[in-house]
Order: structure tokens, then C-alpha cells, then sequence
């Protein structure tokens, strides 16, 4: 079957053999005339089907979304813990969170296999860090292999979107944020995923203080930060649907990370 | 050299825009960014995407800036023959279903705009109205959520209204709420901003006020 439908082809049969037909050019029959010298009937064009390429993705977009907000002594990671294809929800409860050390998180959305993967290769090069150096990877160390880490693979790229948190050196936060090729940043704040557009202005106007001339002259402490947080993602679930089902939220202090789970709307 | 190249962009991005209304008590506001571009490149930061019906109805249009006009001129002719035979002004709940109607009207070969509509009703309650290009009403709950988004910044503006709008404000916390909202939603999104306009409709006067945020 070539697609293609001649209204010929039903009167030729048996008939359709070379030379045959009155008025018929020696050799090949042409498609576009029948069996005895006329053009062939066809359908318009917009009713004949059509060749259509079909083509397989390496790439799949699992949704989800990732945040990380940096305070003067502390850091906060969260991300959302559903999984999702198309409109179903493959699981309810995947990490998109790795701890890479006591003083950094990496979380990443997009291509859950891209983030497992990813994460498990910076592992294995921080394993191997701390073996050569006696000493683990700093977060801005970290936040620079990564970006090598995916710049290495800029012909195939890892579909994920990360944002790196941790505490610095001098145990200030810092945050860092990704595109998919390794291009970053150190931000205060930062958020990627389906719930980014979303989040990103709310924070503009409430970290950053964007806008408006009401900085106030305290900063928020880790908790209220903490508050803030389970709010954003509870608006964001509210609106996207790939974000819900819970938050896990990593706090980085001095004294090491605190993991808590915040449940969401399960819609 | 002055090549002419097109991007691959929706027909409802050529221009860009936001616009975003919110309720509050016996009050509505409806706000816009001012920008008007063509694909990446802007030409003008005085577009009005705000039009007036009358004096507690608000009109906002958003996508392609011809439809707007062109939609815009429809619903002045359509109005003007309404209060003519009627000989009084159009319900906000009547002009919605109007909208709807003139939108589906084009169902295949459609008006790409999408409209706002912000107004008070004749007991002076809110009345929020939004659509998408082919008529399909959206009339949000005043209890839980009173805005309606349109635009190239809408996921944006959502986010924000969704986090800082409550039910109950007042004229002045409306129009900080609102405002607040279009800034940081139109600052992160490169086709939308250049400022805003804000309408804030009281049962006795329409305070306008025009906004300056990061110009670009």
C-alpha cells in the first residue's frame, strides 16, 4: 500500500500488465495515467493521506518543580514529589532531591533518567574528590563541576533542570542555578521546572523585595523562610498540574541537614 | 544589513502583553502592561490594551494587536446599539455572554484575543469574566479566587495572584495587590511590561493610575 488511491486501479485488474491498453506507451505503465491512455482520477490531495515522519524522543519531561533559597547562615532545598507522563502520575513519592555533601543539595527536574543518572555521576566524582583530597568538594566547587559535568554533554544534553544549594566556606548560602548546557549563576534564590514561571515572580517580590520599597530591616530567619516555602509550593500545586503530592525540603545549617516532608494537594 | 527574519512563535506571542483583573469588596481593578512589540522588537511603550465600556465595565484585551483593535471596534458597535434600543448600560454578566458569543461566532477562523472583563454589577458586586480566543467562559468563585489572568505573562501572573490575592480588599489594597502582581509577573517575561495601567472600578469613581517598573 503506497498511500495513494487510483480510481483506475479498481477498473485495470488483472489488466495492469506492461504494454497493455490501446494508446499505451511501450514499457512501465505510469501512475498517473490507467490502463487504456487517460490521467487517472485521483482524490484532492487533502483528502489522501499523507507520509508522516515518526520519530522516537530520547527525551521525556516528568515534570515537577525545584527551588532553593539561600539565607545568610542557612540554605533551604525543596522539590515536589510527583512523577508524571503526559497527564498520569507515574509515582507520588520520587526524590528529586540528592544530598552530594553535609553542605550541599542538588535538585533537578525534567527527565527523571537524566536526574538519576546525573546525580549518580556526581556522586561518583565527589567520592573520588574526597579520596584524592582528603577533604569534601566545596559548594561552589560543586556548583562548577556541574556545570562542566553538562557542558560535557552539550551534543546530547541532560534534560534537567538543576539548581545547586548549599553552605560556602565561610557558611554563608549561596545557590546556583542551571540551564541545561551548564550555563549558571550564584543567585540568592532560584527555581526551574513546570512550577517556575509560576514561583519566580512570588519571589522577586518577596525575597528580592522587586518593586517595592518595603525591604524590611530584619531578614527572615530559617523558619519563617521554611513557612514561606510550603506556601510557594502550595500555590504552585494549586495551578500547575505536574506539582503536588509533597515537598521534600532539605535545610542546610552549620550543624548539618534537616530533611522534612510537606504534604500537598494529591490532584 | 537589515535581514527580515521570523521566529518560530505562536500567533498569540507576535505581540505580548498581560493583562490580569482582581476583586476585592464592592470593587473590581483590571491592569495591563503597556507594551507593544512585534516579535522581539518593541515599538511602542504606550499601548492601551484597557478599553471602557462604561462607567463600571472594563474591557482588557489580550494577543494578536490587530484582533484587539478589530475586536474592540466590534464591541463599541455592538454596545452602542445595545444602549441606543435599550437606553441604559449593558449588565457586566449580559456583556460577558456577548463576548462568548461574538468570539464563537468565529470558531473557525478565529479572533486570536483574549478578553478580560472587570466590572460592577448593579448591586455594585464584582463581576470577573475571562475567556480564550473562541468564547469559553471562565466566571472565577469570588471565595477563592478572584483574579482571571490573560496573556504571554499568564503562568506568571498566576502565580503571584494565587499567593497574594485573599477575599475583602479595599480600593487602596487592591490596587497595591494588583499592582504588585502585574510588576513581578511582566518583569519576567521579555514580551510584556514597559509599565502598567491600572483601573481601580468603585461603585462611584474609576481611580486610574499608570505604573513604572523596569522599562524594558
Amino acid at each position: 500500500l503506497d498511500g495513494r488511491m487510483f480510481f483506475g486501479s479498481e477498473m485495470l485488474g488483472a489488466a495492469q500488465t506492461f504494454g497493455a491498453g490501446a494508446g499505451m506507451s511501450a514499457g512501465m505503465p505510469h501512475p498517473s495515467m490507467d490502463g487504456y491512455g487517460r490521467p487517472a482520477a485521483r482524490l484532492p490531495t487533502s483528502q489522501v493521506e499523507q507520509p508522516k515522519e515518526q520519530r522516537w524522543s530520547p527525551y521525556a519531561n516528568n515534570g515537577g518543580t525545584c527551588l532553593a533559597l539561600a539565607g545568610d547562615d542557612f540554605c533551604i532545598i525543596a522539590a515536589d514529589s510527583r512523577l508524571s507522563q503526559g497527564y498520569s502520575i507515574l509515582s507520588r513519592t520520587t526524590s528529586k532531591i540528592a544530598q552530594l555533601t553535609s553542605k550541599c543539595c542538588i535538585a533537578s527536574s525534567g527527565c527523571n533518567a537524566d536526574q538519576t543518572t546525573l546525580h549518580k555521576l556526581l556522586k561518583f566524582k565527589l567520592q573520588m574528590y574526597q579520596h584524592q583530597h582528603g577533604k569534601e568538594l566545596a559548594t561552589p566547587g560543586i556548583g562548577q563541576m556541574l556545570a562542566t559535568t553538562l557542558y560535557g554533554r552539550r551534543f546530547f544534553p541532560y534534560y534537567t533542570f538543576n539548581v545547586v544549594g548549599g553552605l560556602d566556606s565561610d557558611g554563608t548560602g549561596c545557590v546556583f542555578s542551571y540551564d541545561a548546557v551548564g550555563c549558571f549563576e550564584r543567585l540568592k534564590y532560584s527555581v526551574s521546572g513546570t512550577g517556575q514561571a509560576l514561583i519566580e515572580p512570588f519571589l522577586d517580590n518577596m525575597v528580592a523585595y522587586k518593586n517595592t520599597d518595603m525591604k524590611p530591616t530584619i531578614d527572615r530567619t530559617c523558619e519563617e523562610t521554611l513557612e514561606l516555602i510550603k506556601d510557594i509550593f502550595a500555590s504552585a500545586g494549586e495551578r500547575d498540574i505536574y506539582t503536588g503530592d509533597f515537598v521534600d525540603i532539605h535545610i542546610i545549617t552549620k550543624d548539618g541537614t534537616r530533611y522534612e516532608q510537606f504534604p500537598l494537594k494529591k490532584d | 544589513s537589515s535581514a527580515i527574519e521570523t521566529s518560530a512563535m505562536s500567533i498569540t506571542e507576535y505581540n505580548g502583553g498581560g493583562i490580569l483583573a482582581m476583586a476585592g469588596k464592592n470593587c473590581v481593578a483590571i491592569a495591563s502592561d503597556r507594551r507593544y512589540g512585534v516579535q522581539f522588537q518593541t515599538m511602542a511603550t504606550d499601548k492601551n490594551k484597557l478599553y471602557k465600556m462604561h462607567d463600571k465595565l472594563y474591557i482588557g484585551l489580550a494577543g494578536l494587536a490587530t484582533d484587539q483593535a478589530t475586536f474592540h471596534e466590534k464591541l463599541k458597535f455592538r454596545l452602542a446599539m445595545y444602549s441606543l434600543r435599550e437606553e441604559r448600560d449593558i449588565k457586566p454578566a449580559s456583556f460577558g455572554k456577548l463576548v462568548s458569543t461574538l468570539l464563537y461566532e468565529r470558531r473557525f477562523g478565529p479572533y486570536f484575543c483574549e478578553p478580560v472583563i472587570a466590572g460592577l454589577d448593579s448591586a455594585n458586586e464584582p463581576y470577573l469574566f475571562a475567556s480564550d480566543f473562541i468564547g469559553a467562559p471562565l466566571i472565577p468563585d469570588m471565595d477563592s479566587n478572584g483574579f482571571v489572568v490573560a496573556g504571554t505573562s499568564s503562568e506568571q501572573l498566576f502565580g503571584m495572584c494565587e499567593s497574594m490575592w485573599r477575599p475583602g480588599l479595599d480600593p487602596e489594597e487592591l490596587f497595591e495587590t494588583i499592582s504588585q502582581c502585574l510588576l513581578a509577573g511582566s518583569d519576567r517575561d521579555c514580551l510584556a511590561g514597559w509599565g502598567g495601567t491600572v483601573h481601580v472600578i468603585c461603585p462611584d469613581k474609576v481611580i486610574t493610575r499608570t505604573l513604572r517598573g523596569r522599562m524594558d
